[in-house]
């Protein structure tokens, strides 16, 4: 087993390099010139010069990889240039918000897809299997754009069930909190159930729950027990992919909301060309999924016996 | 004897069924599935015809324009949706101007967004992925590493990065010299090139395992045994095979691609000077708190009545394609 994940972990070192190399290139290279989007369009040359000694412009860009690298690992990455705050505070600052609002959201959708999709998955075949399904098909088939619009529009602002906009921190933040996970658990619940019923589909018309049947065992037993241990595989691999998700957060629930989480964080960063911020968004972002597919096929193989470590 | 068997369904009678007829023999089963198609196609004619009445006619274009100046008689501003004429059946948006026409023209920039955004991956994920396949070694294994590395970076996050600098860098520069830039606008190309550079690793992937089973089948080895090149060997002979993956993947593409275009748009990186269906919805977050309800019900509906077909008609191609589900 430890011998697995060491292997896997260094299977994702040169992945890791090859994202951030990719990442520089894209920031520091196809983006023209970072000096001037930072200068405006006719700076003066003597705090052009400055400013790439400062950025370190003026070294080979293999040069530039390793101070990157070295950002990386040392997690340091500089100063916003929006406003000279350690991109690292800004960081910290949008963590919590974010949480709070993606791991409720994250939880809440789980369960609620699991649930509805075993139990679709129970009366397959059926008038609910059939609405169900074409339910999800509908509901993935709206923009996320609508939800959120009509959402706040509907629920708030015609209906005041909900404030429209702002956060608090502390416990009063549920408030605010409450319509965005609301409409974050629709959004997701629609892909989440057509993936689970498959997957529970594909279970059920197993060998094992022959058996289990010609046993005489009760399909309740065979769908609670059998099945859904069985499954429970893939469940929880998607789960763990999706948690680095939860860290970047909802941009759009989030700025909707006026919730100051790391989405609007970023949106913000990228409004004002804050390369410094948006860079260290995308490497961080790539590291969690990197380490998170990681997690996810060490529980596989725990989870699953049948899965040879070779 | 003949007479007999000449009113029985006799086999010999019936002309010989490839691959294809046999396919959209059992999509048509799915009746569902054939009005979701004729539905797609009916967009795809507005799409079309949309685009044909703008070469015509040229700028200023008449979505840009208000009912009063195409001397219509209506209110200046937003007036709901009414009968009179056919440019008011979906009312006017807060500037006066048509609903109808930009949500025609949305549904235009939509299937060009869908078309070659949705082309564009579908050709890298294919190629590669097939080269992968097919050659293995080295070649499969930079393509594992790349597509690794790409599907590594949070996808938003790929999508917005790549569509900020496209918008910055020299590409943009490069694009405004040239004679297309006429008839599809810059930002209508980012986002081509943002989605087909970023939506290809899932076919990528479909395609290389594929492609390592079929490798392994007796005709490949036939061709082989032929002298066949390797090219010819993948596109003509292994391409056929695993072509079903390319359709149905085609399909879902299309979808997100359009998706992604009212996304981008919205947050400010995607189309800008002409109206598309992400640019309503934009427009829509202001209007909605004035009551102004109807462009955004407009371009959200069209937008919804699209995805559902296509995603339907995805579904039922997956039904009718996938060799292992053949009775």
């Amino acid at each position: 087993m430890i011998s697995f994940i060491l292997r896997r972990i260094a299977y994702a070192i040169p992945v890791l390099l090859g994202v951030a190399f990719i990442t520089l290139l894209l920031f520091d290279v196809a983006s023209g010139d970072p000096v001037s989007i930072k200068l405006g369009k006719n700076p003066d040359p003597v705090e052009v010069e400055a400013l790439r000694i400062e950025l370190g412009l003026d070294r080979p860009l293999l040069g530039r990889y390793f101070d990157f690298l070295k950002q990386i690992v040392t997690l340091d990455f500089g100063k916003s240039w929006a406003d000279d705050t350690p991109v690292r505070e800004i960081f910290k600052r949008g963590v919590l918000p974010t949480l709070s609002l993606s791991v409720p959201a994250f939880l809440l959708g789980g369960g609620v897809s699991v649930s509805v999709s075993l139990l679709v998955a129970f009366y397959r075949g059926t008038l609910l299997d059939k609405v169900t399904t074409a339910a999800a098909i509908a509901g993935i088939s709206v923009s996320s754009l609508i939800y959120i619009l009509v959402g706040q529009w509907l629920l708030a602002d015609q209906w005041k069930l909900f404030p429209i906009w702002g956060y608090e921190y502390g416990p009063s933040a549920v408030y605010f909190l409450a319509l965005p996970i609301f409409i974050w658990v629709l959004l997701s619940v629609g892909t989440d159930v057509r993936y689970y019923r498959t997957v529970a589909l594909e279970e059920i018309r197993k060998d094992y729950v022959r058996t289990a049947r010609s046993k005489g065992l009760a399909e309740r037993r065979i769908l609670f027990t059998h099945v859904l241990k069985n499954c429970s595989v893939p469940i929880i691999t998607r789960l763990t992919i999706a948690v680095p998700f939860l860290i970047t957060g909802s941009f759009l629930l989030e700025i909707f909301f006026g919730i100051p989480g790391l989405g609007s964080t970023l949106l913000t960063a990228i409004t004002n060309s804050d390369l410094p911020v948006v860079k260290a968004f995308t490497i961080l972002g790539a590291v969690l999924y990197v380490i998170f597919n990681i997690l996810a096929d060490v529980f596989y193989a725990i989870l699953d016996p049948r899965i040879r470590l070779g | 004897m003949t007479s007999h068997a000449a009113n029985e369904d006799a086999p010999v009678t019936q002309p010989p069924r490839t691959p294809a007829s046999e396919a959209w023999r059992r999509f048509k089963r799915n009746r569902s599935a054939v009005v979701c198609l004729a539905i797609f196609t009916a967009y795809f004619l507005i799409a079309l015809s949309g685009q044909a009445i703008e070469l015509f006619q040229g700028s200023p274009f008449l979505y840009d324009l208000t009912l009063n100046e195409m001397g219509l008689d209506y209110e200046e501003g937003a007036n709901a949706p009414s009968t009179g004429s056919w440019l008011a059946l979906f009312g006017t948006t807060s500037a006066g101007k048509s609903v109808l026409l930009r949500v025609f023209h949305g549904t235009k920039v939509a299937f060009i967004v869908g078309t070659f955004g949705a082309g564009l991956a579908v050709i890298i994920g294919m190629t590669l992925g097939l080269m992968a396949g097919f050659m293995g070694r080295w070649v499969d294994e930079v393509v594992q590493y790349l597509y690794s590395t790409i599907a590594s970076i949070p996808y938003l996050l790929l999508m917005l990065a790549l569509a900020f600098i496209i918008r910055q860098g020299p590409v943009s520069a490069w694009y405004q010299e040239r004679f297309f830039a006429e008839y599809i606008s810059l930002g209508l190309f980012n986002i081509v090139l943002v989605i087909g550079l970023t939506s290809w690793v899932t076919l990528c992937r479909l395609v290389r395992a594929e492609v390592k089973k079929v490798r392994e089948l007796e005709y490949v080895q036939a061709a082989r045994a032929l002298g066949f090149s390797d090219t010819r060997i993948m596109f003509k002979h292994v391409l056929p095979n695993v072509f079903h993956l390319v359709i149905i993947n085609f399909s879902l593409t299309f979808v997100t691609a359009i998706k992604s275009e009212v996304i981008l748009t919205f947050l400010g990186v995607g189309v800008d000077r002409e109206p598309s269906w992400g640019q309503m919805i934009a427009d829509a977050k202001s209007e909605l708190m004035q009551g102004i309800w109807w462009p955004l019900a407009a371009a959200g509906i069209a937008l919804f009545v699209l995805t559902l077909a296509v995603n339907y008609v995805g579904d039922a191609l997956r039904d009718a394609l996938d060799p292992r589900l053949t009775e």
